[in-house]
């Protein structure tokens, strides 16, 4: 009976084994197929930001590690390896994690050069002295406001905090001036924040740094008073304010352009600017910096000042909705002009230790607990 | 019957598990020496009033998730493999799925669908449901987890049903047993196990979970850890060996349950007993559509309508798709390849500590099962820090394992070898031992008999572990973002990066056509592999 039994299922068994196991092989043969790309004429994107001749390939690589997505930034890789010859290999990831893994990685690091969204996880690295130093010729392409003083990092494009609305909910004449008239009683259950999200945490260091601790955290007590209603991200608010489920958020200018882009006339929400010397206003900055243990120091600053030049800035304007921060680039339509609150009157630097009591007055806000 | 017998087991076999579970204790060394390092102290934690109210709230999300995904999951089983049940086989190929959403996009796009002004909102104005209420907070994250969790028990239920021998139950009924008696006296016994170690696993995932409960606006103790990995790295840590802790409790409390439990030996297939419905035909119909309509249909809904938006959005020619052909298809190979070898590298890796604690006398045993599941409970970046800690101090080994593949899979093992674990156990538990000792006596070697005996009847539990790693490795980010080959792109990494930057188009797109591989594979692996006559 045994022996009945086994045949049977060993043929069944085989078979099935044989049909899953040809997908292993398959998959490996994909692998090995995958040949690498011939260096090819740029288009697109990237031939928008550089039309000339590919340069020879020198040799050279660098490796960065980018919390900027690679929808965004792309064509600029492209178009600086045609350019230069220099050779770019990314890890795309989420930038706190990406902090997370060179802290880790320390000395050992394969990274050369650090993209960040925002400026709070550049500050955890520099305050681990993690960080080497910018050539002071990359510095100087950016205003005093959009540089590190310690020249650990410099600013490439902005993201501007703005209130987005949804255009059913919220008429004109109601919309607010400034983010102390949202612990309004009218404003009661109405308002969402991301309060745990990288900008947010950045954004509010700074509003902590310009007003002081106290003045800072009174208004989240007041803002929870009010019924904020947390959100965990700038998405998923401009996402909620679109369906009419939150009327008004706290968020980068950004998110709005691209889901509106992405949705047409549906989307219901648009961006309103408080007043510009609001702290409702920051222009919070992407920033690159080079990773200490770097041996390709001249190349990552050749990258980082790239990432400056005119055709980079106005194609983050143009395609990307993005403030371009360097070589004269204006912001280009729909963006509003930058007449915000300046970031160099913050001390960016202290950032990442502002950080902790950030996080720590967010936690007890009791925010996120709804 | 078979128990744990007073057999030694052989050297070989208990050094094999040793080693394994060794390698996947990898992250909790790593967890214990940071925070040792970081000078973290989780007994002040433990004292805080900000540590336990969002501690009590994971325990309370877990247990509730628990209950519910352990009665859905061993429900819909029960359904669809022992009733004749309309389009049974469809169902049981679709049920699984919900396990391959990536929870940051899945439960994002559930919220679309089901919440104010969402996508269904016309269709319930039109049926007089005027006021839907907002799903968060606490029912939000239960209703979504459940529903993305109930595939842990549903797998291993059904599989254990598959190969249930029908005789019992003959029997009963014979003997003057009702429908009911029997499912409680005969069958409820037998599929005790499995559900168990399903439900173990949902407690587990939902305890590390972080996407659905933030999306929900719950705030559990993964929030907490999440946001001080920069600010106070310190805390994280600590919280994150609170989490382990709890893991080892739990891990130990259902292996106490778990003894003493009935397994009859497997049978086959052709012998199973399918109930008729009759007139609860309908109302069964209608409760698994349900399920499948808002756990696989409704973030369905909202990823097609954004897929369909900018596909509709080129052909009218309006601002291209950031993303091209080959991009999509590289990066479902790659999806493709990684976790069908993790999947077989899985379920390879935990068969020799299922063969111990399952036939022998082991404390070794114990502690390796235990090691394995637990594991399941620390978040995914930690598992991927953990292995760069490793690999970076592998000596002349870094070079050759830094970025790479191996590294790659191994975590993926390590991150999910637990979803093969219980359910590897449940397969070699019911392989009777008087089939081995036959096979034995006839002079089959050791290694013949487990391909004739053991393997055969382990199949269909077999094939179960693998679609579980395999559904839930294609959908792995955080280790997957950290630990792959610069320029390895999976699906999940690709969805992530769009999303993340709202290209809500290019994610949906990229998530349907995981969706749709997932459910070639779950038909593949679920259907195919376990139920061929």
């Amino acid at each position: 009976m045994v022996e009945h039994l086994s045949r049977r299922r060993i043929v069944k068994f085989m078979r099935n084994s044989a049909l899953v196991g040809g997908f292993v092989v398959l998959a490996l043969v994909g692998a090995a197929c995958s040949s690498s790309n011939e260096p090819a004429p740029l288009e697109g994107l990237a031939a928008g930001i550089y039309d000339g001749e590919c340069a020879a390939d020198g040799g050279q690589s660098i490796t960065i590690y980018s919390g900027r997505t690679e929808s965004l930034i792309a064509p600029v890789l492209e178009a600086f390896t045609c350019s230069t010859g220099i050779k770019t290999a990314v890890r795309w990831a989420d930038s706190a994690q990406l902090a997370q893994l060179l802290a880790e990685e320390g000395e050992r690091s394969p990274a050369d050069v650090y993209l960040s969204k925002s400026p709070g996880p550049v500050g955890f690295l520099e305050a681990r002295g993690l960080l080497g130093e910018i050539d002071p010729t990359v510095l100087d392409l950016v205003t005093e406001d959009n540089r590190s003083k310690e020249a650990r990092w410099v600013g490439f494009a902005g993201r501007k905090r703005v209130a987005v609305y949804n255009v059913d909910a919220v008429a004109e004449d109601e919309l607010p001036d400034s983010v102390f008239d949202l612990t309004n009683e009218v404003w009661k259950g109405r308002v969402a924040l991301p309060a745990t999200n990288g900008s947010f945490l950045d954004w509010f260091t700074v509003f902590r740094d310009q007003y002081g601790t106290d003045v800072a955290s009174d208004w989240l007590d007041d803002m929870v008073d009010n019924e904020a209603k947390y959100y965990a991200n700038n998405r998923a608010i401009v996402e909620a304010a679109g369906r009419g489920e939150v009327d008004l958020g706290l968020v980068n200018h950004y998110y709005n352009y691209q889901e509106a882009a992405a949705l047409g006339e549906d989307h219901r929400a648009q961006n309103h600017d408080l007043d510009d010397d609001d702290i409702g206003s920051l222009l919070i900055i992407t920033v690159g910096s080079i990773v200490k243990s770097s041996e390709n120091i001249s190349e990552s600053n050749e990258f980082l000042s790239y990432l400056l030049s005119e055709p980079v800035q106005r194609y983050f304007t143009d395609e990307t909705f993005e403030y371009p921060l360097a070589a004269g680039v204006q912001p280009a339509p729909p963006l509003t002009p930058l007449t915000a609150l300046e970031i160099g009157s913050v001390d960016f630097d202290a950032l990442g230790g502002g950080f902790e009591e950030t996080s720590r007055i967010i936690d007890e806000s009791g925010i996120a607990n709804q | 019957m078979t128990s744990p017998t007073t057999r030694r087991a052989s050297r070989t076999l208990v050094l094999a598990s040793a080693v394994l579970a060794l390698l996947f204790a990898f992250p909790a060394m790593y967890l214990v020496w940071r925070s040792f390092t970081t000078e973290a102290d989780p007994f002040a934690l433990l004292a805080s009033r900000r540590t336990l109210e969002p501690l009590w709230r994971t325990l309370r999300l877990a247990f509730a998730v628990s209950v519910a995904a352990s009665i859905m999951g061993s429900g819909l089983a029960w359904l669809t493999v022992r009733t004749d049940l309309r389009f049974g086989r469809f169902w049981r190929a679709l049920l699984p799925i919900p396990l391959v959403f990536p929870t940051f996009i899945g439960a994002a796009a559930f919220i679309r669908t089901l919440n104010p002004g969402g996508l269904l909102n016309g269709l319930l104005d039109r049926v007089g449901w005027h006021d839907v209420p907002e799903l968060r907070g606490f029912f939000g994250a239960w209703l979504v987890l459940t529903l993305f969790t109930y595939p842990y028990v549903f797998l291993p239920v059904a599989a254990r049903l598959q190969r249930l021998p029908g005789s019992l139950e003959e029997s009963a009924r014979m003997l003057g047993d009702s429908s009911a008696q029997t499912f409680r006296r005969i069958v409820v016994p037998q599929i005790r196990s499995a559900i168990a170690a399903g439900t173990l696993l949902v407690f587990l995932y939902v305890i590390s979970d972080f996407g659905a409960v933030q999306l929900m606006r719950y705030d559990t103790i993964t929030r907490a850890i999440e946001t001080n990995y920069l600010a106070r790295p310190a805390v994280a840590f600590a919280l994150s060996l609170v989490l382990l802790a709890l893991a080892v409790v739990v891990v130990a409390a259902e292996r106490q349950i778990g003894r003493g439990s009935i397994e009859t030996p497997s049978a086959r297939a052709d012998r199973i007993v399918r109930y008729p419905l009759g007139r609860w035909g309908a109302p069964s119909l209608c409760i698994v559509a349900v399920v499948g309509a808002l756990g696989v249909g409704a973030p369905l809904v909202s990823l097609g309508d954004w897929a369909a938006d900018g596909l509709l959005r080129t052909a009218r020619n309006g601002r291209p798709l950031a993303l091209d052909r080959s991009q999509v298809t590289s990066a479902a190979w790659n999806t493709l390849e990684s976790s069908v070898l993790a999947a077989f590298v899985a379920v390879a890796a935990v068969l020799p500590i299922a063969f111990l604690v399952a036939r022998y006398r082991s404390r070794v045993g114990g502690i390796s099962r235990g090691t394995v599941l637990a594991t399941f409970a620390l978040p995914g970046i930690l598992i991927a820090l953990s292995m760069r800690f490793f690999t970076l101090r592998a000596g002349l080994g870094a070079d050759f394992l830094l970025d790479s593949k191996a590294v790659l899979i191994f975590a993926y093992v390590v991150r999910f070898g637990s979803l093969a674990m219980g359910i590897t156990l449940v397969a070699v538990r019911a392989v009777p031992d008087r089939f081995h000792d036959v096979a034995a006596t006839l002079g089959a070697h050791r290694f013949r008999r487990m391909r004739t005996v053991d393997l055969p009847l382990m199949a269909p539990s077999l094939f179960a572990a693998l679609g579980l790693v395999l559904l839930s490795t294609m959908k792995e980010l955080p280790i997957s973002l950290i630990l792959a080959p610069i320029g390895y792109h999976t699906l999940t990494t690709r969805i992530f990066g769009s999303f993340e930057d709202a290209f809500v188009a290019e994610a949906g797109i990229m998530a349907v056509v995981l969706v749709a591989m997932s459910a070639a594979l779950s038909w593949l692996l679920v259907l195919r592999g376990a139920d061929r006559r």
